[in-house]
């Protein structure tokens, strides 16, 4: 079901992956580093040794379940750029669970489930605005992200915090913790809650009716009515299973990534993963498969940027160039034709107010 | 027609001079992922300047594909263009209009809100802020005199009718100057204004153009042209001269052979009714009333039809009735349950199928594959989904007997997109996924659009088997011999308001005609 045209997404991605390489290589040049040796220490760093790739799937870990947020959302033609808020909630309902002594397994589920909880209830607030009374949920997403991150902050420094160390939260009890895979490394088995999820947000879009409707609104909405599909029931759903992963993806990341298992204040290492998830998105064209494979490029890219950086003397920022221009080839066929037609009709208005 | 045998006469003239202004030749076309075979295979065409050259060809012959070939909107697979006797490459519809050719298709693609005159700037290269549109206007004005298409460059295209957005679509193609003019498929939005349009062609003929004019309709293809060209899944059957061919034989070519539909008509039997209408009020999209105190119903095994030419509230009642526009008065009842302004949902579920008007847009999901289409409504239910899973390979088994029951052609149920079903395919692909259950209630808005003549019978006996079997049935349709052939009773339908009621077998079809053209209802009234 729907693989029809998949490969020909992959080629537009490659082609725009390359794209984006050579513009971040151009860019190096014009600032005098050298792009081959860059790139080297970029690809050594990301996937040239088991610490690299290992740092690179860590760093994939939460970026895979926001990206996934997006996902559903975008399948079902809405734009839910809630995961960034809900990501925070979710990691703070992780953290809160080790306030109180629960036995090892009770505590490890409970805290995967009150984040998984903690974004689903972010995002209903979306839900029900767009359901019942037509707000967009940009517009409302991007509220609840803020309210959010405040009321992270107050969390962090007030409730969570750790008596002994003000600048984190406690930490996540021993018993709470995903165990680390690779020795030495980030990479917790964390991961297979990420792979695991998308395997099934793939089998939800691919084969189950909801998802099936899902699809159809996204492409669409008239027809959708018209097939008796209920528009509020597929905008319910895709909040609120957005809103669990996207808790998910906070869980995993105090909990599954060592060395640190809480929350720093300002949240430094959590904040920006849940519009990265966008990006990560956009790349994997929606699809879960491409949504793995793409959020392994990302945190390849954050991985070997720091190999960069040391070994070419190339600043971090350099990744972020390349990130950028991948994602805006990726994004140009549509935006052309969007610029072209916002020019007709500009036209077209600038000279009917002329005229009359 | 009186301008048809003008141009006939005409006609032979210029084909002592013969000459060919637009020529393939061995044209190929395939498409990736379908393999099985071409959807072009080695065909020759070519038309000459001042003559009507006809494509004729059912449902999926690949009328549509050639027609795009010819213009550059698709590259061949093989074969070569000849413009004027030179060969050339058509990269684009831009290389097509370069070299004179215009096409206009076969749907109706304006900008809605946007004035004949905006929709045809929009349409020209200009890059700056100096939109031409006065002058486009003059020229508007200038070609619809002159080819007496006539249409009011300042009337916004949502308040025109089917036929006049089409005399648009052809200006704003003339509007390059083409020498060669593909017009496919342009009657199946208009069989009532059809003639209009003839006339415009033939005078167009007389001037020098060449036009290519596809159609599926056998009748038409003998009331215009002086050529005709039979395509058949992809092959060309042969040209003719259209003087010296007939129905016989063109139908022979078109489908090999073809035995035309015997309806059979028993009485109504039942009294029960199963959908009543009472003084139905409704807004049309522009906030104007479109429906007006309707008030009808129709019982078990009966085929209401409504005539009247599209735009006097047809649309909108369909809508209603199946829950897609709110009535502002007025109610719905289906089986003694009041269903007014309920959701598609819960009509659909009292058992009323809809074939609804824009079947691109409404009755389809273009993206999704052929046979998640199929099931669009009926995923939901068992046995094609089990919980809340699908059930694949029952989706499959039951989309493979609908496509296949109703001769849609379709290269493959879960790859292909229905984007690329042509028109009548996906017609067919609607009436199955509407009929198959055989329900108690069918709103159907015109179920044979796009539909070639073997097709057309099939739909026909099957609304008559479903009537038999029961259904109410609602037809809207612009064409009287449809309305004629399946009604028990026709409903007139003029300004959201119904002006005529008759007995469909004391129907007089001068009179409908009649009422129709004025909107003013003549001696029998019912209202
Ligand atoms: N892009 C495409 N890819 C694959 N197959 C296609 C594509 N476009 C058209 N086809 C197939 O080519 C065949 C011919 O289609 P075409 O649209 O030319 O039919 P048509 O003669 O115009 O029919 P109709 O009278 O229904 O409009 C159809 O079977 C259609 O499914
Ligand atoms: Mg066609």
């Amino acid at each position: 079901m729907g693989f029809s045209g998949n490969l020909d997404e992959l080629k537009k991605t490659i082609i725009a992956g390359v794209i984006g390489f050579a513009v971040g290589a151009l860019i190096m040049m014009v600032y005098g580093y050298d792009p081959i040796s860059a790139y080297r220490a970029l690809f050594n760093g990301a996937f040239g040794d088991l610490y690299g790739f290992s740092e690179s799937l860590a760093n994939a870990t939460p970026l895979i379940l926001t990206a996934l947020t997006f996902a559903i959302g975008f399948r079902g033609g809405m734009f839910n750029i809630g995961a960034e808020g809900q990501l925070y909630l979710g990691a703070c309902a992780g953290v809160t669970v080790s306030l109180f002594h629960l036995p090892f397994a009770t505590g490890f589920a409970l805290g995967l489930i009150l984040a998984a909880l903690a974004g689903a209830i972010w995002s209903l607030p979306v839900a029900i605005l767009k359901a019942t009374r037509g707000v967009h949920e940009v517009i409302s997403t991007i509220m609840l992200n803020w309210i959010s991150l405040f009321l992270a902050f107050y969390l962090v420094a007030e409730i969570l915090v750790d008596p002994l160390r003000a600048e984190k939260t406690i930490s996540i009890a021993e018993g709470a913790r995903f165990p680390v895979m690779v020795p030495g490394t980030s990479l917790s088995y964390a991961i297979f809650i990420s792979l695991g999820a998308a395997i099934i947000v793939y089998i939800l879009l691919w084969r189950t009716v909801i998802g099936f409707d899902i699809r159809a609104m996204g492409y669409n909405p008239l027809a959708t009515t018209y097939a008796g599909i209920e528009r509020w029931k597929v905008i319910l759903f895709v909040f609120i299973t957005g809103g669990l992963t996207a808790g998910l993806a906070g869980a995993v990341h105090v909990m599954g990534r060592p060395p640190t298992y809480a929350i720093y204040s300002g949240m430094p290492s959590i904040r920006g993963l849940g519009f990265e998830g966008l990006a990560v998105a956009m790349i994997g064209r929606n699809h879960p498969i491409g949504i793995i494979i793409s959020a392994i490029f990302f945190g390849g890219l954050m991985a070997g940027g720091r190999m960069m950086q040391l070994f070419a003397q190339v600043p971090l920022e350099m990744v972020r160039v390349v990130e950028g221009a991948v994602v805006l080839f990726l994004a140009i066929p549509e935006l052309i034709r969007l610029f072209s037609f916002l020019r007709t009709m500009g036209t077209l208005h600038i000279f009917r107010s002329k005229r009359s | 027609m009186r301008g048809c045998s003008i141009s006939k006469e005409e006609s032979s003239l210029v084909e002592g001079k013969s000459d060919t202004i637009l020529e393939g030749k061995g044209i190929c076309k395939g498409f990736p992922g379908v393999w099985e075979h071409l959807i072009l295979d080695h065909i020759d065409i070519d038309v000459r300047a001042g003559e009507i050259h006809t494509l004729l060809g059912e449902n999926g012959a690949g009328k549509t594909v050639i027609a795009n070939c010819l213009s550059g909107f698709y590259m061949l697979s093989e074969g070569q263009i000849y413009v004027k006797g030179k060969p050339v490459t058509l990269k684009s519809p831009r290389d097509g209009i370069r070299h004179g050719i215009g096409m206009v298709h076969q749907e109706l693609a304006l900008v809605k809100p946007f004035t004949v005159a905006e929709n045809i700037a929009l349409g020209l290269p200009t890059s700056d802020l100096t939109f031409p549109l006065p002058e486009v206007e003059d020229r508007v004005r200038e070609l619809s005199e002159k080819y007496k298409l006539y249409i009011d460059p300042l009337a916004r295209v949502e308040d025109l009718s089917a036929g006049e957005q089409q005399r648009a679509e052809i200006i704003k193609v003339l509007y390059h100057d083409p020498e060669i003019l593909i017009l496919d498929e342009p009657t199946s939005l208009i069989s009532a204004d059809a003639e209009h349009l003839f006339e415009a062609l033939n005078s167009m003929a007389e001037m020098g153009y060449g036009i290519l004019f596809i159609t599926h309709k056998i009748k038409e293809a003998l009331e215009i042209g002086n050529r005709v060209t039979v395509l058949r899944l992809g092959k060309s059957m042969g040209t003719r001269e259209t003087a010296k061919t007939d129905k016989t034989e063109l139908v022979k070519l078109m489908f090999g052979e073809h035995t035309p539909a015997h309806l059979e008509r028993k009485p109504v039997g039942s009294k029960r009714v199963v959908l009543e209408v009472r003084n139905l009020e409704a807004l049309a999209a522009d906030e104007e009333p479109a429906l007006q105190g309707v008030s009808f119903s129709i019982r078990e095994g009966e085929i209401l039809g409504f005539a009247g030419v599209s735009g006097n509230g047809q649309s909108e009642l369909a809508e209603v009735i199946t829950g897609l526009r709110r009535a502002t008065k007025g109610e719905v009842i289906i089986h003694g349950k009041d269903y007014t302004n309920h959701n598609p949902r819960d009509i659909i579920r009292a058992g009323v199928s809809h074939v609804p008007e824009k079947r691109r847009e409404v009755g389809v999901i273009e993206p999704m594959t052929v046979a998640e289409n199929v099931v669009l409504k009926d995923i939901r239910v068992s046995p094609f989904s089990k919980g809340s899973f699908v059930n694949i390979s029952r989706v499959t088994a039951h989309a493979k007997e609908i496509v296949s029951r109703f001769g849609a052609l379709v290269s493959d149920l879960w790859k292909s997109q229905t984007r690329i079903l042509s028109g009548g395919n996906i017609q067919r692909l609607i009436l199955g996924r509407e009929t198959w259950r055989m329900p108690k209630c069918i709103v159907a808005v015109y179920p044979t659009q796009g539909l070639d003549a073997k097709a057309i019978d099939h739909t026909w006996e099957l609304f008559m088997r479903l009537r038999e079997a029961g259904s109410s049935i609602l037809i809207v349709s612009e064409d009287l011999d449809e309305i004629m052939a399946l009604s028990d009773r026709i409903a007139v339908m003029s300004n959201g308001r119904i002006v005529g009621m008759f007995e469909g077998s004391k129907a007089n079809r001068e009179e409908i005609g009649l009422m129709i053209a004025t909107g003013a209802s003549g001696s029998e009234h019912s209202q």
